[in-house]
């Protein structure tokens, strides 16, 4: 074909890249917000009174699906050929910045989730007294280390 | 005659119609949200009817969880019918044409990111959904807390509808020569 240059299939590459900045950081989101949601459904039934303070790693988890969106926008709008012209180049950058977001949003929402439940749930199981707050649960927990005799 | 031409990938793309990629990104949409969807159903409605067993005052409270569910396959079929009103018929000779290919895949982009996100968040909800009502079934104060997770968790369908919407702005065919 004469005077094929392969720029015009460069959009699928830049709308691909959107396309994976968000489904990612979606799942990430997705599975951060389920994990952390059912330790703290589990540890609400024991003590109802700690679930609004443990909604923390939801929050963090629902923030990762924002970032997904921004650059899911960003690139998107920015595959204008009329506008400025629009490269195999400027595909495959689009392409990779949407997997970086993507992937390190999956990659945060599911430590996010792991963490999140584990904590929960040990924040229920460590706490020595009602009103103790996590920075005294973590020293009492690396004192307990040092110290065998501390409960 | 650039570098790119000699790219395997632009050849092999070039040849697929971009009728082709709209049509699966507007299958995608809708299959893959209502899929979403009804995994979430099933996750919620078997813990929900298996909790309610014991605790029926449940049952009616805790339907929420299924709604938020079914708002995910909506979601799809709302952005299946916006994908396929950007449909255009131009002539044969555009078919081709770089626009055109541009609109096909900008179609078959916003079809997957709306399915795809409408999947996983109709799992999270599911998934939620049913801790909920087990949580419920236990302590009636943390329906409304647990509730709060499940609205995050729908959140997530909805960021898929916007960047699909606003993707689809961009399938312009050019217009009849």
């Amino acid at each position: 074909m004469a005077g094929f240059s392969g720029d015009e299939t460069a959009p699928f590459f830049g709308f691909l890249g959107a396309a994976a900045a968000l489904v990612f950081s979606c799942m990430g989101a997705a599975y951060g917000t389920a994990k952390s949601g059912v330790g703290v459904a589990s540890m609400g039934v024991m003590r109802p009174e700690l679930v609004m303070k443990s909604i923390v790693p939801v929050v963090m988890a629902g923030v990762l699906g924002i970032y997904g969106l921004i650059i899911a926008v960003i690139i998107s709008t920015g595959i204008n050929p009329k506008a400025k012209s629009y490269y195999l180049f400027d595909g495959y950058a689009h392409l990779s910045s949407g997997l970086a977001c993507g992937l390190a949003g999956l990659s945060a929402g599911m430590a996010i989730g792991i963490v999140g439940d584990a904590g929960v749930r040990i924040r229920f199981r460590n706490m020595c007294h009602p009103t103790s707050t996590p920075w005294r649960d973590l020293a009492l927990q690396f004192l307990s280390l040092l110290r065998r005799d501390l409960p | 005659m650039s570098t790119a031409a000699s790219s395997s990938w632009g050849t092999a793309l070039v040849k697929i119609s971009p009728y082709t990629f709209s049509a699966v990104g507007i299958a995608v949409s809708i299959g893959v949200s209502v899929l979403g969807a009804a995994w979430g159903i099933y996750i919620t409605g078997s813990s929900l009817i298996g909790a309610a067993i014991k605790a029926p005052r449940i049952t009616s409270k805790n339907l929420i969880s299924v709604i938020f569910c079914e708002a995910v396959a909506i979601y799809g079929v709302i952005v299946a019918i916006i994908l396929q009103t950007k449909l255009e018929s131009v002539p044969s000779s555009q078919i081709y044409a770089a626009e055109s290919l541009r609109a096909g895949y900008a179609i078959f982009a916003s079809g997957l990111i709306v399915g795809f996100a409408n999947l996983v968040c109709g799992l999270c909800v599911g998934i939620i959904g049913s801790s909920c009502a087990l949580s419920d079934a236990q302590n009636s104060s943390l329906f409304v807390k647990i509730l709060v997770i499940e609205i995050f968790g729908s959140a997530l369908g909805l960021f898929g509808v916007i960047v699909g919407i606003i993707m689809s702005a961009q399938a312009t065919w050019p217009t009849k020569v």
